[in-house]
Order: structure tokens, then sequence, then C-alpha cells
């Protein structure tokens, strides 16, 4: 019976890992989402596997290979760890059963244990999935490329060699998954004995500081993947802090090859792996376990009605009737909406990894080399390029979770309530973004540069930072027929965001020499008035195509994919008698 | 007055309202009666224009719906079926965006609003979110939302879901009052004593189709029958009630 209950819990927890209320009705379903999230990883795989497939030349020795191979074991290890962070991260609400679960599975002969089980189960599955997706063609690849440098094809195979790299490989990946995993879920389980309405504003705490660790460690750590930046005695401490690393030393100690001046370190770091991993798994079972049981018992007595309490609840009237409705619900939902929160935090972690990366990182010194030695008193090209970068990703952040629903069936109201044309609903979102997004990011860069910087440059920099935001805005909105948070989603539509978000990635030198090129300008009245000129027409152009592209259409509410076959339409020129198509919006009331 | 004419619903493999027709006039409370699955519900949301229509036309005062569905719906007043609700806002904050979108006064639809949750009970937790709300609460809600900017129609699913004794009669005055005041109000509903209490029109839809559509004296005289419940009974329940009930007992005591 037992075994029976775990089975059917298991199945029906794994399926809810992804909230399927997000999704269109009618052509969402998880099955979709769940294989375009296998698309994402498999792309990211095929990445990772080209890295691995550069790595032999033919001219390297099996140890020189080795060596060699460091950097892209790192990556991997390191991408491997990120994506169970992320995803444990957006399970963060699943790991505990919700009121829904209780309510449904209290009344039904089913122990606490069995519920707890096949919670875990179903969340450790989910993310043994993804790391094997992730990590199937390199994981295979890897131990064949290098193994193959020191045999010839068939001896390979009949190499032990290849088996322990390969054996090596995936034990490395899973264990540095679970580290993670445990971790999290460890912290979760502390935080759970506190009180719970305690809990639970430090829990929305917790997740995003956990995304925001996970995001800025990838994107910040030190490449220290060579034999001599390992040995150096300077960055001991550094990767006594860096898990990444460890299990790159646990990788080389599973696969036998540690040798030289780096056995030492990898020595220390696999160690270190062991008694992280061991503290995590230990830490993460007894707390978990610990708070379940009173994570349960809480979830049933809290009440159904709490007492009233005046929030400060009080905004601004925004704009007309409908442009201050939407504004309001727009803010509401982002303060409340955790779900909505730890996806605009991804954006502005990113964002913000590469705002330190400007700053601190010898990158950064090195491209601001002819400028300002003391940045921070003076018009500096890291100040400006990070203030641009932070505009550019809290905007996208925004226009993101724009499109992710909040309560779908709720957006009735609005369809009911529509007692004006679309395009007052577009205005209404064109201002949710500006308020939450544009007069956000520049009320922080005023603060931060009118009280640095001498007020002329950083007047003016305001100015170029509005253009600039408001021209991403527009951009961000080109195509957008909805009511922020009241339409379906279906995943894959963001392909435009993600595209920017790389280009900006990796256009982070022409960042830069647009920065740089501000800075000059900031100095010279007619380069700045032509700057000017050129980022008012930029804006210009940006919402005139955002108008043309929103001019005629109306409100959307439900994402709609592209149908696989076309209708001709021909009885609607009463060619063909062929019936009106059928309607296959809703099942029958 | 409200007027279906004709109106179908189809979905793939099945017809959900077929050729519908029936009005509601203005000063009486039009009762829309049928069981599960006959396509009531369909009908509403037709009606207040979230689901097209296959077939046929809804007019008000007259005027085709489609010709002008802003106009429309600044008219009418809508209770669903399920009291599906921005759960992360306080009722106060629901019923305040409501009025923004409905376009009213800020000044007047305050005080309105401040009328509404104190006559429905809610004023005490006008600030806590919906999400604690029980159904009954988010019922008046609801209830708030529909009547907030005074509406010539009033379409009216389930209004009774939830809600406790005298709110439910309350809501049963209300209703009989809006009407005496010249609204426009098609109630859907299960409860039939409440049905054959407030309404003086009734329209019984059985698979799909309209299978009375008259006043409920002219019913009862017309089908020598006493009751609602029995008129219903006879033109829309098919299953023989009492062997039902006795095959259930025996399943689950086999």
């Amino acid at each position: 019976m037992t075994k029976l209950q775990f089975r059917i819990l298991y199945r029906e927890f794994l399926f809810r890992l992804v909230d399927r209320e997000v999704l269109s009705p009618q052509e969402g379903d998880s099955g979709r989402l769940l294989a375009r999230f296998a698309t994402v990883l498999i792309i990211l795989s095929l990445l990772f596997t080209l890295a691995v497939l550069q790595l032999d030349n033919g001219q390297l020795t099996y140890q020189a290979l080795l060596i060699s191979a460091w950097a892209t074991e790192h990556a991997l290890i390191a991408t491997t760890m990120l994506l169970v962070g992320l995803f444990a991260v957006l399970s963060w609400d699943s790991t505990f059963p919700d009121r829904r679960d209780v309510l449904v599975l209290a009344p039904l002969p089913v122990r606490a244990s069995t519920m707890f089980l096949a919670k875990v189960t179903s969340l450790a599955a989910a993310l043994s999935l993804t790391v094997a997706i992730f990590n199937a063609a390199p994981g295979f690849l890897l131990p064949l490329t290098v193994a193959s440098a020191s045999a010839g094809f068939l001896e390979m195979f009949l190499s032990p060699d290849f088996y322990r790299m390969f054996a090596a490989y995936w034990i490395t990946m899973f264990a540095s998954g679970a580290f993670i995993l445990c971790s999290v879920l460890c912290a979760q389980g502390i935080a759970a004995q506190l009180p719970r309405a305690l809990f639970l504003r430090l829990s929305a705490l917790l997740q995003v500081a956990a995304l925001c660790l996970f995001v800025g460690v990838y994107f910040l750590e030190p490449g220290l993947t060579s034999p001599q930046a390992l040995a150096s005695g300077r960055n001991q401490h550094l990767l006594a802090w860096l898990p990444s690393y460890w299990f790159l030393g646990l990788f080389q100690r599973l696969n036998g090859s540690l040798d030289g001046m780096t056995r030492p370190t990898l020595v220390a770091l696999a160690n270190r792996a062991s008694i992280g991993l061991a503290l995590a798994v230990a830490g993460a079972g007894t707390a978990f376990l610990l708070s379940y049981v009173r994570t349960l018992r809480k979830i049933i007595e809290q009440p159904d009605i709490v007492p009233a309490s005046r929030r400060l609840s009080w905004l601004p009237r925004l704009g007309n009737g409908v442009e201050t409705a939407i504004t309001h619900f727009t803010i509401r939902t982002l303060l409340r909406s955790r779900q909505h929160r730890v996806i605009l935090s991804f954006y502005s972690g990113i964002g913000f990894a590469i705002v330190i990366l400007f700053m601190r990182t010898p990158f950064a010194q090195r491209l601001s080399a002819g400028s300002a030695s003391n940045y921070w008193n003076q018009v500096s090209l890291p100040l400006l390029a990070s203030s641009f970068v932070m505009m550019c990703f809290w905007t996208l952040g925004i226009r993101a979770v724009f499109a992710l629903p909040v309560e779908l069936r709720a957006n009735w109201i609005f369809r009911n309530t529509q007692i004006r044309g679309a395009p007052d609903y577009f205005a209404a979102s064109r201002r949710a973004i500006y308020v939450l997004a544009l007069a956000l990011v520049l009320s922080a860069s005023a603060a931060l540069f009118l009280s640095i910087w001498p007020w002329a440059p950083a007047a003016g920099h305001l100015l170029v930072l509005a253009l600039a935001g408001i021209t991403v805005a527009e951009i961000c909105l080109y195509g957008f027929h909805k009511i922020p948070f009241a339409c379906s989603y279906l995943p894959g539509k963001t392909n435009l965001h993600m595209i920017f978000c790389s280009c900006l990635i990796f256009g982070l030198s022409a960042t830069y020499w647009s920065a740089d090129f501000e800075r000059r300008a900031l100095s010279d009245q007619t380069k700045y008035a032509w700057m000017l000129a050129l980022l008012c027409i930029a804006a210009g152009c940006a919402r005139w195509r955002t108008a043309w592209a929103n001019s005629g259409m109306d409100l959307r509410f439900e994402e709609e994919l592209a149908p696989v076959i076309s209708e001709l339409g021909l009885h609607r020129d009463g060619i063909l008698p062929v019936e009106t198509p059928l309607d296959a919006s809703s099942p029958r009331a | 007055m409200l007027e279906v004419r004709e109106v179908s619903k189809r979905f793939p493999g099945v017809v959900a309202v077929d050729h519908v027709s029936f009005s509601a006039r203005a000063g009486e409370v039009t009762g829309y009666l049928g069981p599960n699955g006959s396509g009531k519900s369909t009908t509403m949301k037709m009606i207040t224009g979230l689901m097209e229509l296959t077939s046929g036309e809804i007019l008000f005062d007259a005027v085709p719906v489609r010709d002008d569905p802003i106009a429309y719906r600044r008219r009418m007043g809508y209770v669903p079926e399920e009291p599906h609700l921005y759960s992360h806002l306080s009722g106060l904050e629901f019923l305040t965006m409501v009025a923004q979108l409905r376009g009213l006064l800020a000044k007047s639809s305050a005080a309105r609003i401040d009328g509404l949750l104190r006559l429905f009970s809610l004023h005490p937790d006008r600030h806590a979110a919906i999400s604690s709300y029980s159904k009954g609460m988010r019922q008046k809600v609801l209830l708030s939302a529909a009547l907030l900017h005074n509406p010539d129609l009033i379409l009216l699913d389930e209004p009774f879901s939830g809600l406790d004794v005298g709110s439910a009669l309350v809501l049963r005055s209300l209703i009989q009052e809006l009407a005496a005041r010249g609204k426009v109000i098609l109630f859907s509903s299960h409860e039939l004593d409440t049905v054959e209490r407030v309404c003086s029109h009734i329209v019984i839809l059985h698979r799909g189709k309209v299978v009375a559509d008259d006043s409920i004296s002219h019913l009862r005289t017309l089908m020598a029958l006493p009751t609602l419940e029995k008129i219903f009974a006879e033109l829309a329940v098919e299953q023989d009630t009492e062997s039902i009930s006795r095959e259930i007992a025996d399943l689950i005591q086999a």
C-alpha cells in the first residue's frame, strides 16, 4: 500500500514541479514545457561538446591533454552546479507540500513520511534528469577524447582508464549536483525551524539570495585551471571557498590523474568536496526531516482567515484610470509574487555580476586603463557602463516577468471590464514598464551620480541613460499585446530577450566603447548634442515601431502557437459549402 | 431587455449550446436553470463576451452586443460561477482596481466601495489578502465588483455559492430590490427553492436546448405540478434518482 502510494505521489509531485497554472490552457501542456527545457539543456550540452571536441588536436601527450582538459571539466562542473542551483531555486516551494496537498492528502490514509519521501525523490529525480541531459554528450565524449590520446580506438575500449574516467565524470557531476541540492534543502530546513510567519518571510529572501549567489559565483569566479594557478599559494584561500574547484579536485582524484606540483592542491580540494558533500547531505537530511512534520502540522493549523492588517498600500495616481489600475496591479504583483521576484532576480543578478566585473576585475582595469584612476568621484568608464548594463538587464527582467501570468483564471476581470480600446491598455503596459524599470533605475542612478559627481555630467548622463532606457523599453514592448501578468504563457517566446541578453554579455567591449564615447561627449558639447540627437532618433524609431506593431491589434489573453496547418478560409468566400470551423476554445460548461 | 437569439456554441465533438433563444426583461428576475453540463455557464460566458458565439445573436436594448461590445460592457455586471480573483490583492485593492478599470471617478468610487464592504461585512478584512478569504467572502467581493458601477444588466452565475444563511437572505432581497428598480437580471442557480422565491420567469436548459421558457406560475398550471423542483425533474432530469442512490449505496457496500 505504502509503495503504491509512494509511486502515485512521486509521479504527481514530479509533474507538479512545473507550475502548469501559467500555461495556456488551450495550447500549453507540461509535456511541451518540459520538452522546451530539455531542448535548452541539449543546446547547452552541444555547445560544451564543441569545446570538448577542440581539446584534442593530435599534438598533445596524454598527460598534457589531461591538464588542458581541466578548464573544460571545470566549466562543465560549474555549469552543472549552476543548473541544479537554478532548478532548486525555481522549485523552491515544491520541497514542502502546499496547503492544497495537505488538504487533499490529510483525510487519506497517507503517512507524512511517504509524502516526504515522494517529494524529495521527485525533486531528486528531476534534478538528476537535468544533470543527465546536460552531461549526456560531453559525459561520453570527454572520456573518449582523453582516453583516445593514450591508445588506439579499439585499445581504448579495452583499457580500464576509459571506464575509470567515464565513472569519475558521472560521479563528480552527480555529486556536485547533490551538493548544491542538499545545501539548498539544508538552508530551507534550518529556516523552517523558525516560527512559521518568520520562516515564510525569510524563505522568500533566502530564495532570492541563493539565486544571486549561484549566478554571481558562476559569472565571477576566476579561471584557476592552469597548473600554476592551482599550485600558487596566494590562490589557495580563494580555491577553498569555490565548490566548483573542490569537485574538479574530486574528479582528478577519482580519475587517478593526481601528479606533479598540483597534487597537494587537488587532494585538498577533493577532500573538501567529500567533506562538503557529506555535511550537506547530513545537514539536509536532519534539518529537513526535523522541519517536515512540524511544517505539515503548521500548514493544517494555519487559519483560513488571518487577522486584517492595514498595509501600506497607498500608491500615487499614474495617469488615467486604466493606466493607474494596471500600473498599481503590476507593482503589487511584483512586490508580492515570489515566483516573479525570483525571475527578476535572475536577470538583475546577471546584470549585477557584470557590474562587479566592470568595477573590480583586471578586465575592467585593463579596459579603463585610459580613464581616471579614482573613478568614484569623476566621470569614469566603469560607472557609466555599469548604469547602462543595469538599465538593460532590469528592463529585460521586468519585461520577462510581465509575460508570466499570476492567477491566470482571474484575468476574466480584465476582459469583463474592458471599456476602452486596446491602445489604452497598451499605453498602460508602457506606463507600467516605464515606472517599474526606467523610473526605478533612473532614481537609483540619480541618487548615486548626483551624490558623487558634479551635477552637470551627472545630469548629462542621466539624460543619456533615460533615452537609452526608453529605447530598450520600447524594443521590449514590441509585439507585447497584453496586460502584464494577465496572459497565459508558452515557453520559448522570450527568445528575443535571451538573444539581447547574450548580445549584451558578449558585447561587453562594445558597451565599454559606448561608455567611453559618452565620457568624451560629456566634456564636449557638440559631441554631446550629436549623441543626444542620435539617441532621440533611436528612441523615437523604437517607439514608432512598437506603436506600428500595436496598431489594429486586440488585447491578447491567451498565448497561442502558430498552427501547424494553415486554414485557407475558403468557406468565408462562399466557395466551398463548409461549415464554420468548430471552436476549440473551451470545454462545455 | 436582453435577447438571446438562436445562439449556438460548438466544441469539437459536442454541441454545448444548441440554438438557444430567450429574453430577460427589465424589472424581472429571469432564472436560468439546467443540470450540470447543460450549457448554462457557456451561455453566461457568451452573454458576457468571454466566449465567442458559434452562431446566433445577442441583443441588449435591441442593439446587437457585438456592434459595440465596449458600450455593452459598461452596462453589464457579472458574477462568475467560480470565484477566481487575484488573491495577492486585498479586497479593497481588488475593488479599487475594478473601479479604475471601469473608469469610475476616484472619489465617488471610494465611497461606494467603502459602503459595499461595510454592507457585505467585509470591512474589517478589507486590507487582508484575498488568499486568506473564505469562499463566501470571495463571493461577496465578486458581488461588490459586479454591482460597483450600477449596471443595467446583472448576470449572476451561482451567486449564492459559499454564502452563509444571513448573506444569502440579503442577496435574495437585493436581487428582488434591483429588479424592482428596473435592472435586467439573469440568474443561474441549482438552488431551486431560491429560484422559485426570487424569479418570476424561468428558462430551463437541457442538453444545450431550451425545454421551458415561461413564468413559474404558468408552468405549474401547464404541467399540473406543485413545485419548481417537480417541474425541473420532469423536464431536465432523466435519471431515476432513487434507484441511482440505491445503486451507489449497494456499490460501496459490495
